[in-house]
């Protein structure tokens, strides 16, 4: 019965489901929230920071020259990476690690990098500027929990991918989830 | 699981260590920049499907073990607490816990070809 319930060939739960993804999605959605408040202090649209520990730390890490490296603040991109996180993380249904895996590859590609630069950046934090951001530290720690979660369904389209490089169907079908490749393999 | 969660707050007390046993410069570096790396290899590593993420982190705590004699830190407090650290991190690294689920073939079975 694995089959009507989505599992994945050889899985003995479906990482698509709703349970597994909402989680992530929520996470998301917080540490988009996190992010696009820093953002505003970085823009100047609020005079302060919320900062309960370190001070004027926030401040110094949010006005930084690393924070101003790229055209938009570096809190604004990591808004962007969350938003990104939580559509690729909600759009689909419960089957899409193979009925549209490219969402999915998509999702597991978007987590990864958001995680690895907020851990850069909690370390440039300390050992370039000698101050720690409250914020900062939760927005890392936000995006570090997200990946563990969201690698088990980028596994199982993988998986998928595989399954249809072996089967002799067309990857690029396959990945985008035409009609016409659908069900051929599962 | 309890061995990465454990690996996850070493992780996090090298970040906060430097302030409070004191140290010096280099060592503070040091444990600023592994802390966080630790920390996230182990948090990874909480999920059965990346578990075998731990692993990562055995060459950084044998870089802890390392640390104190290649960059030669001074004060005492620093050079034990990386030796203790470092050799925690690498045994509770080798626990793989349970695993429950299964995962059809897991990571290997991307790059395995099933020739029908």
């Amino acid at each position: 019965m694995s089959e009507t319930q989505g599992f994945p060939p050889g899985w003995s739960y479906n990482p698509a489901s709703w349970g597994q993804r909402v989680p992530i999605v929520l996470l998301a959605i917080l540490g988009f929230g996190i992010a696009t408040y820093m953002a505003l202090f970085q823009l100047n649209v609020f005079g302060t920071v919320w900062e309960p520990f370190f001070g004027n730390d926030s401040r110094k890490i949010l006005t930084s020259s690393v924070s101003r490296v790229l055209p938009i603040p570096d809190a604004a991109l990591g808004a962007i990476g969350y938003l990104a996180d939580a559509l690729t993380g909600a759009i689909g249904g419960t089957r899409r690690w193979r009925t549209m895996p490219w969402i999915v590859i998509m999702f597991g590609l978007a987590v990864g990098p958001l995680g690895f630069i907020s851990v850069l950046l909690v370390i440039l934090q300390p050992v370039m500027f000698d101050a720690w951001c409250t914020l900062c530290l939760c927005s890392a720690a936000i995006s570090v929990i997200m990946i563990g979660p969201a690698m088990d369904e980028f596994l199982a389209s993988m998986q998928y991918m595989r399954r249809v490089k072996d089967a002799r169907v067309s990857l690029w079908k396959a990945f985008w989830g035409y009609k016409e490749v659908q069900g051929k393999v599962i | 699981m309890w061995a990465q969660v454990l690996n996850a707050l070493l992780g996090i007390w090298l970040m906060a260590s430097p302030a409070i046993i004191g140290s010096e410069k280099i060592a503070t570096d040091n444990a600023h920049i592994a802390g966080p790396i630790i920390a996230s290899f182990a948090v990874i590593s909480w999920w059965e499907a990346t578990r075998s993420v731990r692993l990562y982190n055995l060459p950084v705590g044998a870089w802890l073990l390392l640390a104190p004699w290649v960059l030669q830190y001074q004060h005492t407090a620093p050079l034990v607490n990386d030796m203790v650290v470092g050799a925690l991190v690498i045994g509770l690294s080798l626990v793989k816990g349970k695993i429950t689920d299964q995962y059809g073939g897991g990571w290997s079975a991307i790059w395995k070809s099933k020739e029908q």
